[in-house]
């Protein structure tokens, strides 16, 4: 994987493309948090001329500022995989397809994100919650939590006039599992 | 394509094979396995054996109006207690009706 930075980005692709790389292969966008605090744009190029490997570039980007220029231009077909990653991940693609691909216009949020929540679910009874043997739920025991529906206390019923929770914390709270994992 | 595959009609509950251990219920993505059981004696072991129990099931229901027929449950059921069926599931006038409830036994 060939790290680049946000700004040479465009002549990074246009370069590669150039070298031979004239197959637009695929770009996707991963949302690192946790591990670093960075939305990771990831692009494929293959030559099929030659039996060279794929080419894989990636590129790290500000979750609050997730700005990158759009290689649209040079690949007409990633114009698709940047709508799909600007609806999903809420990256701005820099001259690219402005329209929405799958959700609908009046949509709000970036499902992909790791920050995201399930909030409808935060209020819902989880069958899964239930340990083999039981037919209530038991609040007393350490309790297993579903994926996607973060901690109460940090996501929920917080005080309103506190500050906003850390995205990493909520992200981290909803992966589910037997153990909450907060940091100290 | 021919397959002797059951299509992915409806879901089906092996009884038998159910040791009520939630796994399908905590990996259904859209929430719609509720299960419901509780423990008894095992009876009939050798004297002198330490007590054991086993989980009974008294509630295994689906709601096909959540259900979106992926197969999770089927794949992750570790004792094969659930198992494709071709026949759709039953059409219903209310979602609520939806609500299939395949094992009811009062504890």
């Amino acid at each position: 994987m060939i790290e680049i930075a946000p700004q040479e980005w465009l002549t990074a692709v246009e370069a590669l493309k150039a070298d031979g790389f004239e197959y637009f292969d695929w770009l996707g966008c991963v949302d690192e948090i946790g591990r670093r605090d960075c939305l990771r744009v990831v692009l494929v190029v293959r030559n099929l001329s030659e039996r060279a490997e794929p080419r894989m570039l990636s590129c790290s980007l500000s979750r609050t500022d997730a700005r990158i220029d759009s290689v649209s231009g040079v690949f007409a077909g990633a114009a698709w995989h940047e709508r799909e990653v600007a609806e999903l991940f809420g990256v701005e693609f820099i001259g690219g397809e402005r329209r929405r691909l799958l959700l609908s216009p009046e949509f709000e949020g970036t499902p992909l994100r790791k920050d995201e929540v399930l909030a409808a679910r935060t209020g819902m009874n989880w069958p899964g919650a239930k340990e083999p043997g039981e037919s209530d739920f038991s609040p007393g025991r350490r309790r297993l939590a579903p994926p996607g529906v973060p901690d109460p206390s940090l996501w929920g019923d917080r005080d309103a006039s506190q500050t906003a929770p850390d995205p990493a914390d909520v992200a981290e709270s909803a992966v589910g599992g037997r153990v909450r994992r907060r940091r100290p | 394509m021919i397959s002797s595959e059951p299509s992915h009609g409806w879901i089906r509950l092996i009884e038998p094979a159910c040791t009520s251990c939630m796994i399908c219920a905590r990996e259904c993505p859209t929430w719609c396995i509720s299960i419901d059981s509780h423990t008894e004696p095992v009876e009939g072991l050798p004297s002198g054996a330490r007590d054991r129990t086993q989980n009974v099931l008294d509630r295994f229901a689906i709601d096909w109006s959540l259900c979106m027929y992926c197969g999770i449950c089927i794949e992750e059921c570790p004792f094969d207690a659930l198992e494709w069926v071709s026949e759709p599931t039953q059409p219903a006038s209310t979602s609520h009706a939806l609500v299939e409830e395949m094992v009811t036994r009062s504890s």
